[in-house]
Order: C-alpha cells, then structure tokens, then sequence
C-alpha cells in the first residue's frame, strides 16, 4: 500500500511540474516527485540510488532549474497553449487504459530471476562497471566545457561592457587629467609644486 | 514480486507519456527540460523495478546512477544554452528560434 502511495505521489506531482504555468513552482513540484522516487528506492532496498536521488537530482538539479529561472525571470514569460492543456485530462486517461491493457498481457511475461549478486556494491561498481565510471568521469568534463564555452564572454561583449573610469586597472591609457592626478599628493605642498615645476623642467 | 514488476512498469509507462507530452505541446523551454527530467525519472525507477526483480540490485543501482550523471551534465548544458538564447531573444518561446529556418 506504501509503494501504490508513492508511486501515485511520483506520478501527480510530475504531472502538477508539468502543468503548472509558474516555473519556479513547477521546479519545485519537480523536486518533491524526486523525493517521492528516492523513498521508493529506499523501500526497494536500492540505497544508493535513494541517496543519489535525493542529493543529486532533488539537491543540484533543482538548484540549478531555480537559478536558471532566475535568471531569465521577467522577459521569459511564455503563454502556453490552453488547447493542450484542456487535452491533458483525456491524454492521460487514454495512457492509463492503454497502459492498463498492456501491463495485462504481460502479467505471464516476467523478467527471469539470477543468481542473487555476490559482493557489495562497491565490488560492482568498481570491478564490475569500470567502464561507466570512465564514461561518467567524460560526461561530466563534457558538461563543463560545455557550460564554459557557453558563458565565454566574447572580446567584443568584454571592450563593451568596459567603463571609461575601469581603463588605468585594465592597463591601458588613462585619461590627461587623472594621470596627472595620480602622480602626485592633491592636497599637501601644490602651490609648491607647482611653483617648483618650471625650474625642474630647465634642468631637464 | 511479480506483481510489483508490473505496478512499477505500468507507473514508469505514465512517466514516460507525461513526459512526452510535455516535450510534444509545452513552448517553454525550461518546461521542455521538466519534460525530459520527467522521462528521466521513469527510466530510472524502471532501472530499480527490473533489478528488484530480477535480484540484481546491485547492478542497477551502478546503472542509475550512471543515468543521474549523464542527465546532470545534460541538464547543466541545456539550461546555460536557454540562459544564452534567452539573453539574445528576450523569451523562452522555443518558435522564436527561427534564425535556421529555411
């Protein structure tokens, strides 16, 4: 009865993430139907999936959907289709009979059961899955190059954005006037500087 | 334990369709991405289903979290590349990316 609940709160909330027109509720619906998934993974003894769940994609993905919206927030706002929307209900109740039907058939059709697996999970995934760490190690430089490239701020974007005041830090020609304050005390000894100035520039 | 396989399955086929759904009719961008987390998370619980059933849990589990790793980084890319056409569309309409079009 527990794992019916769950897999019913699963299901109503991706489908509350899907049809809610406020994004950042909508990512936040999201992020409890994995909360949902992780305790079924828990009641089906998958531990480590269930930690994964939670912390991965509940944690890091939902984070990253929030600043996301965020950032797009104001001039984002889309209006989606009411057609499609009024459809939903006979959309999903057309998938339940069909999936119903289906799921009938196969009642005689079940997977075959092997051995039970000797180790732990780290002999598993260690020894046995070497390979998909490899891949996981790739997909994830791959992600990051990816989202480098993507906010690489081009010479053009970098000269634009540059106020006039910033030029002297970046290294380039300051303006006549603050060059001339830069080098020297504004307030102590002026007027003897600059009476002093002339002389200098004879000895020179 | 068979009957369960098949409860699980049946709620992982309506994962997927909600999912489909959403990527078939939504505009948003980001609820395109919903679309695909959604997909994601019936493919995952059918991982566990079918490795609860079979007995090898073990296995699955190595195999979720391989999806949960790829779906991140899938994730994170998409996400910076709508952050990106937003800033140059002022919108997260996806039918206003016609620059390619024909």
């Amino acid at each position: 009865m527990l794992h019916l609940s769950l897999l019913i709160g699963l299901v109503a909330f991706s489908i509350l993430a899907v049809l809610i027109r406020d994004l950042l509720k909508s990512a936040i619906s999201l992020a409890v139907a994995s909360v949902f998934l992780a305790v079924l993974f828990f009641e089906m003894n998958a531990v480590y999936a269930g930690v994964f769940e939670v912390s991965v994609v509940a944690g890091l993905i939902t984070v990253l959907f929030i600043t996301a919206i965020a950032l797009t927030r104001g001039d984002g706002d889309v209006v989606e289709s009411r057609r499609h929307l009024a459809v939903f209900p006979l959309f999903f109740l057309a998938l339940a009979v069909i999936d119903i039907l289906v799921m009938k058939r196969l009642l005689g059709r079940i997977p075959a059961m092997v051995n039970p697996e000797s180790g732990t999970f780290a002999d598993v995934l260690w020894n046995q899955r070497t390979f998909d760490l490899v891949g996981q190690i790739g997909a994830i430089f791959a992600g990051v190059l990816a989202v480098l490239a993507l906010f690489r701020r081009g010479e053009k974007d970098a000269g634009h954005e540059s106020p006039r005041g910033d030029a002297p830090l970046a290294g380039g020609q300051p303006p006549a006037g603050d060059a001339a304050l830069m080098g020297r005390q504004p307030h102590t000894g002026d007027a003897a500087l600059m009476g002093r100035q002339p002389q200098g520039g004879s000895h020179e | 334990m068979n009957n369960m396989w098949i409860l699980n399955m049946g709620f992982v086929a309506l994962l997927i369709g909600v999912g489909l759904y959403c990527l078939l009719t939504m505009r948003n961008a980001v609820k395109l991405l919903i679309g695909i987390e959604v997909i994601a998370k019936g493919v995952t619980l059918a991982l566990v289903a079918g490795g609860f059933a079979r007995n090898s849990l073990m296995l699955a589990q190595c195999l979720v979290i391989t999806v949960i790793v790829v779906d991140v980084a899938v994730i994170a890319t998409a996400l910076a590349l709508i952050i990106n056409i937003n800033r140059h569309t002022k919108s997260l309409d996806v039918r206003k990316l016609t620059k390619l079009k024909g």
